[in-house]
């Protein structure tokens, strides 16, 4: 579903993403994982679109993506969250799950007025789903910049998945999280991928990472050093002494 | 009512529509010294429209709405790539560039023995529509605060709708706004020339307010001060910069309280006021939050009459 070919990005001198190549297949949860700095955020970015690669490709059922807009890869169905916390501050939590484009060409025959000031039928029944899926249906009306860090961290997952994509890319979403909340995380991207989502989860928590993913690609330095089931990348010699940075085999 | 609180009125009214008009760019996350130029445009506009082509004035303002807009979305087009500081010194740019412009611009015809029209430094005199249809100061601030009245109306049910939301989160976060699937600099193209247009409107009322303007009526401190409004008053709601016309016009220009001293009482308030509510008295939290309680207490007559509902009888 997703392919990344040969992907390079160079901020100057700094290669944060060095020559990456790896496939994401339909339905499956699948790992990025690798120290700080090793690229990980910038590849999510590159995917999205919030920036262009340096070189490489990047190719989304098989249609070559790497230079459109980031509203033309939504439209597509490419959504993510952040590592640090993305939210409209001073909107409403149902505002924040607001999508503009509708995907759905059924809802054409709908009048093209209230279509065009108030929204479709079908996307309020699609936010509503959204708002469900967050937890937050009780605080609908309430300012997403007075919500708890965890009540946060739900509607910026709710609002990625607003916009019904086929490809959800999460960066750290545990980050800052208890063993609780954690969990709860777990339950959650599963419930997504078995509603049909790809997920790429990019993750320093490794029990989560291990227990939740189907495969894992490893980074450092920006580049590829690994790719495989959990347990074949747990005991990967490079992984380990990427992560533990010693010559320890 | 006398005459001098008619014309102060009939100031606020008007000027408010520059102030929305600053309002509705700053909404969408861009920051315009230059919304004088469009209120320059629909004054002269309106004005060749009435004075020289003899139109009736509701076609003139509607002139001055179109040219305001086609211009703005031209400038839009063309600036509105650029970003944040940029984009300001742009604006600010185009709106000098169109001020000396109309210092240059002299088109005079002859309407009943006399000449009529622009006269360069000179400017623009006897757009005497009011005059000449006994039209009263009184009628015409009726009119000016009837259209404001419709701009207020439109914007407050837009910032409902669709449009809002798409608005305000291309304001509030673009990169976000991208990733729900807005394409921003539409969005801000479109708000670009609906700006301009609310300023062309404004500058239509204008020019026949004061029968007379000259190019230096519409000089950088205008776009100064329209911008500040938006951030006195706040960015909550469509009332937010008309508040803040309130504030300067019928507090500290009108009044004799602060005589002498209005720009040093705005700049400090202005100056206070980033500091402490960076987004106006009438902020998005303000705004939420009086929308909350009246929701609260609309429910809570609501619950009441169901509780007794044979109560009236
Ligand atoms: N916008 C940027 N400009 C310059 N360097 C950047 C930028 N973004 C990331 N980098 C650098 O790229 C490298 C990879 O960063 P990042 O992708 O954030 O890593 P990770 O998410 O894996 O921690 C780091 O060395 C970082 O300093
Ligand atoms: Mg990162």
């Amino acid at each position: 579903m997703l392919e990344l070919r040969q992907l390079c990005k160079h901020f100057g001198g700094v290669r944060a993403v060095d020559q990456v190549s790896l496939r994401v297949a339909k339905g499956e949860i699948f790992g990025l994982i690798g120290p700080n700095g090793s690229g990980k955020s910038t590849t999510v970015n590159l995917i999205a679109g919030l920036l262009l690669p340096t070189s490489g490709r990047i190719v989304l059922d098989g249609e070559d993506i790497s230079s459109l807009a980031t509203h033309q890869r939504v439209a597509r169905g490419i959504a993510r969250t952040f590592q640090n916390i993305r939210l409209f501050g001073q909107l409403t939590v149902w505002q924040n799950l607001w999508v503009a484009e509708n995907r759905d060409r059924q809802q054409r025959a709908q009048p093209v007025m209230p279509r065009w000031f108030w929204g479709c039928e079908g996307d309020r029944e699609r936010l509503g789903i959204a708002l469900e899926f967050s937890g937050l249906a009780h605080k609908r009306d309430d300012l997403a910049a007075n919500l708890s860090f965890g009540e946060q961290r739900r509607l910026e997952l709710a609002r990625a998945l607003a916009s019904q994509p086929k490809l959800l890319l999460l960066d750290e979403p545990a980050a800052g999280m208890n063993a609780q909340e954690i969990e709860e995380l777990d339950a959650r991207i599963r419930r997504i991928r078995d509603a049909g989502v790809t997920v790429l989860l990019i993750e320093h928590h490794m029990e989560l990472v291990m227990a939740v993913t189907d495969r894992i690609g490893v980074l450092n330095f920006g580049q590829k050093i690994a790719e495989g089931s959990p347990a074949m990348v747990q005991n990967d010699a490079k992984v380990r002494e990427a992560y533990l940075g010693t010559a320890a085999a | 009512m006398d005459d001098y609180l008619v014309s102060v009125l009939s100031n606020i009214g008007i000027i408010s529509f520059v102030a929305l008009s600053a309002y509705v760019l700053l909404l969408a996350g861009e920051v315009s010294f230059g919304q004088q130029a469009f209120f320059a445009l629909g004054a002269y506009a309106a004005g060749i429209a009435t004075a020289m082509l003899r139109w009736p004035l509701a076609l003139a303002l509607c002139l001055g709405v179109l040219v305001g807009a086609l211009a703005a979305a031209a400038v839009g087009r063309a600036t509105l790539r650029l970003s944040g500081l940029y984009f300001a010194m742009a604006t600010l740019a185009f709106a000098e560039m169109m001020r000396i412009g109309f210092e240059l611009f002299t088109w005079q015809v002859d309407v009943g023995g006399s000449l009529v029209g622009p006269n360069g430094p000179d400017g623009f005199g006897d757009i005497r529509y009011l005059f000449e249809n006994e039209i009263t100061p009184a009628q015409y601030m009726l009119v000016v605060y009837g259209l404001l009245a419709v701009v207020l109306a439109a914007l407050l049910v837009l910032d409902r709708s669709r449009w809002g939301r798409v608005l305000r989160q291309a304001g509030a976060d673009p990169v976000l706004a991208e990733l729900q699937g807005i394409r921003v600099v539409r969005v801000r193209l479109v708000a670009a020339a609906a700006a301009g247009a609310l300023a062309g409107l404004g500058g239509g009322l204008y020019a026949h307010l004061l029968t007379y303007v000259e190019p230096r009526n519409f000089d950088i401190m205008l776009g100064v001060h329209s911008l500040a409004y938006g951030l006195i008053g706040g960015l909550g709601t469509a009332f937010g910069p008309v508040l803040g016309v309130l504030i300067d016009i019928g507090l500290l220009e009108s009044s004799r309280l602060f005589q002498g001293y209005r720009m040093i009482a705005f700049g400090g308030l202005v100056a206070v006021l980033l500091i402490a509510r960076p987004r106006g008295l009438l902020d998005e939290r303000a705004v939420h939050w009086i929308s909350s309680r009246a929701k609260g207490l609309f429910d809570a007559l609501a619950a009441r009459r169901l509780d007794h509902p044979f109560r009236r009888r």
